[in-house]
């Protein structure tokens, strides 16, 4: 009962609701789209979108930001197709693809933490720098002629509906979601969001703790990159332009919030899948994909304030409600005397 | 006590500026001499006019401990809505950069009034509102009878002189950058107005319990950001000569960039308008003598982005000096 309790308590639930109630209006309108191979289709194609809300969740939820992973993903893309293009097997272009997003995701962590340069501003500049080298990387050309296997990887899927990459992806977001809530090295994440300087006082590695969550970002915008690049089948040098305010907002809409301690990266993961299935939404209901980010805008928005003020009047509420019960308690006590 | 005040005048952060935009010219001088014709240093500013105009009210934003990220986004909605209006819905051009600017304002405002009066965080707000008006922009597009791609072209005469004529032998962009430079430095140093919004920044509750509108204050930063993003967008249409929903979409870093660069902190309370023009300028400067030295357009994010970070790098470090001491002290073992 108390675990039930919890569950309808949790932020998600309300993106989780959301995500139901948008996918059964979408339904009534056109039947087609609750087809069960429609909606495996619609989860299939989120994949990178999971993929790197789940990791920028560990940013956000230690209070930062980071707007380079759009850039990461890129030049992961990048480094592996051109790897994969060479005739490599696929674990050295996950390496390769690992290693640049661990790079990136150090050189954040370091620019923040030892050189307190603001987050936004840090990354802002990573993500003008990694575009840049992915430039300089692939010459500005298209990196195509990727292996027809590897290619074939992404539609490759269990009974026919569900891909191995998106079993795996939600395997590996529940792993982690495991390690952030139930183990102590997980917990620093949101203490440090929370309360960075309690957290500090209480002798968790501040620093270290941030920098772990930018290489852990990295790392996922990375493997982001190699889900794409068998998905998309060619990288463009502006491949993954933009997804870091995607997945941003995926992580708002999961309910994480961005002053930083609170939310799971299974709202991240919700975020993520809706943000994935606005457009397929659209053309279900039959209006142009133009409108795709004026929706994602206008839904953002409405949450988000939506939120805020139920969040300020459940404040409100408690505030009252503790006011009330300290004179309650203050009248009691001077009649006992 | 006179020294100190020297130093402090010698030393100002707008000062440093002046000298890397004078050895920047000078290096890109030597690069290619072309470069030093006032002719080819004025025009220039045809490059990066946009990043100028908006940079210099994002700076208002900033100061009040504010984020703005969807400036860019309404340079394109202003831009093709423009050409709708005229084309589509036969206004005359005039009339039609009126509402432009209109729409601007409207943009910022909705996002403003969210920002001041929900309590939510700036950076959201403007997320959702750079999804918002660039989606508006694609569905502005659907309502004219050109496509996207080939934009709407075609603008009177005295339109496209707007931006592509000269008056008294000095560009009109240039003109319109300084006339937009006096204005905001007259507003946010000289009126009252003005230290409102520095205080907005340096402490909420001090300027709220001191009578002072802060929700209205700091609305009123996005509704003037958003008007000068569509300035740029009507000056941007105007020297282009066409009008397109995909202006605009990479102006983002560069606006922070030069937001901060100026001297501008994102936490709000510090900053002021001349070093972000400066800073605006020395960026626009960069590209364009870079570009004319050989370097790729699509390799520019590379110098900018480390710009940015090194200079806030720097002023940071400088600033905190245990940790001088401790790189100082781990030279002195090696």
């Amino acid at each position: 009962m108390k675990t039930l309790k919890r569950i309808f308590k949790a932020r998600e639930i309300s993106s989780l609701t959301f995500l139901i109630i948008m996918f059964l209006v979408v339904g009534a309108v056109n039947p087609a789209f609750l087809q069960i191979r429609n909606l495996f289709l619609t989860f299939n194609g989120s994949v990178v979108f999971v993929l790197l809300a789940v990791g920028i969740s560990f940013v956000i939820i230690t209070g930062e930001i980071d707007v380079s992973i759009g850039a990461t993903l890129g030049l992961a893309a990048a480094v592996s197709a051109t790897l994969l293009r060479g005739g490599s097997p696929w674990i050295v272009a996950l390496i390769a693809a690992i290693l640049v997003g661990i790079g990136v995701g150090l050189i954040n962590g370091i620019g923040v933490t030892v050189l307190r340069v603001p987050s936004i501003i840090m990354t802002l500049g990573v993500n003008g720098i990694v575009r840049g080298a992915i430039y300089v990387y692939t010459n500005g050309k298209w990196v195509e002629n990727i292996p027809f296997e590897f290619k074939a990887l992404s539609q490759a899927s269990i009974f026919k509906t569900v891909t191995y990459f998106f079993f795996c992806t939600i395997l590996f977001m529940l792993l982690v979601h495991f390690i952030l809530t139930k183990t102590r090295q997980g917990r620093h994440f949101a203490a440090v969001g929370d309360n960075m300087q309690g957290a500090n006082l209480i002798g968790i590695p501040v620093d270290k703790t941030k920098v772990i969550a930018y290489i852990v970002s990295g790392i996922f915008a990375a493997i982001a990159g190699i889900v794409y690049v068998s998905r998309v089948g060619f990288v463009t040098p502006t491949a993954g332009n933009g997804y870091e305010m995607k997945a941003i907002a995926a992580c708002v809409l999961g309910g994480i919030s961005l002053a930083g301690g609170v939310g799971t990266v299974v709202g991240a993961t919700i975020g993520a899948i809706i943000m994935a299935s606005i457009s397929r939404v659209l053309v279900f209901l039959q209006f142009s994909s133009d409108y795709d980010n004026t929706i994602t805008g206008i839904l953002l928005i409405v949450i988000v304030v939506a939120d805020s003020l139920i969040q300020r009047r459940i404040c409100e509420k408690a505030r009252r409600e503790r006011l009330s019960a300290r004179t309650l308690s203050e009248v009691g006590g001077k009649g006992d005397e | 006590m006179n020294k100190s005040l020297l130093k402090e005048k010698l030393f100002r952060w707008e000062n440093f500026l002046v000298l890397i935009l004078i050895t920047e010219i000078i290096i890109f001088g030597l690069l290619n001499p072309k470069f030093l014709q006032s002719r080819v240093l004025l025009g220039s500013i045809n490059d990066f006019i946009s990043i100028c105009i908006i940079s210099l009210f994002v700076t208002f934003v900033f100061i009040t401990g504010g984020m703005d990220i969807q400036a860019g986004s309404i340079v394109g909605l202003t831009s093709i809505s423009l050409g709708v209006l005229w084309q589509d819905a036969g206004l005359n051009i005039w009339a039609a950069v009126v509402v432009a600017i209109l729409i601007g304002a409207i943009c910022g405002a909705i996002s403003g009034f969210l920002v001041a009066f929900t309590g939510v965080q700036a950076m959201v707000v403007t997320l959702g509102g750079q999804f918002l008006y660039s989606g508006l922009a694609l569905a502005v597009v659907n309502l004219s009878s050109s496509s996207a791609f080939e934009g709407i072209s075609g603008f009177p005469n005295s339109f496209i002189a707007l931006a592509t004529s000269k008056t008294l032998g000095i560009p009109n962009q240039v003109i319109v950058f300084l006339i937009l430079i006096i204005l905001s430095y007259i507003l946010l140093h000289k009126t009252k107005y003005g230290r409102y919004i520095f205080l907005c920044g340096i402490n909420r509750n001090a300027a709220i319990y001191s009578g002072i509108k802060t929700k209205l204050i700091i609305m009123s930063t996005y509704i003037l950001s958003g008007m000068s993003a569509s300035i740029a967008g009507i000056v941007l249409t105007s020297y282009l000569g066409s009008a397109r929903a995909d202006l605009g979409k990479e102006l983002t870093l560069p606006i922070i960039t030069a937001v901060v660069l100026g001297g501008t902190s994102n936490l709000g309370g510090k900053g002021g308008v001349l070093g972000t023009a400066l800073a605006a300028v020395v960026i626009g400067i960069m590209r364009f003598g870079l570009v004319m030295a050989g370097l790729p357009t699509q390799y520019l994010d590379i110098p900018i982005g480390t710009l940015l970070v090194v200079t806030v790098a720097a002023r940071t470090v400088s600033g905190n000096t245990k940790l001088i001491k401790t790189i100082g002290k781990m030279f002195g073992k090696a």
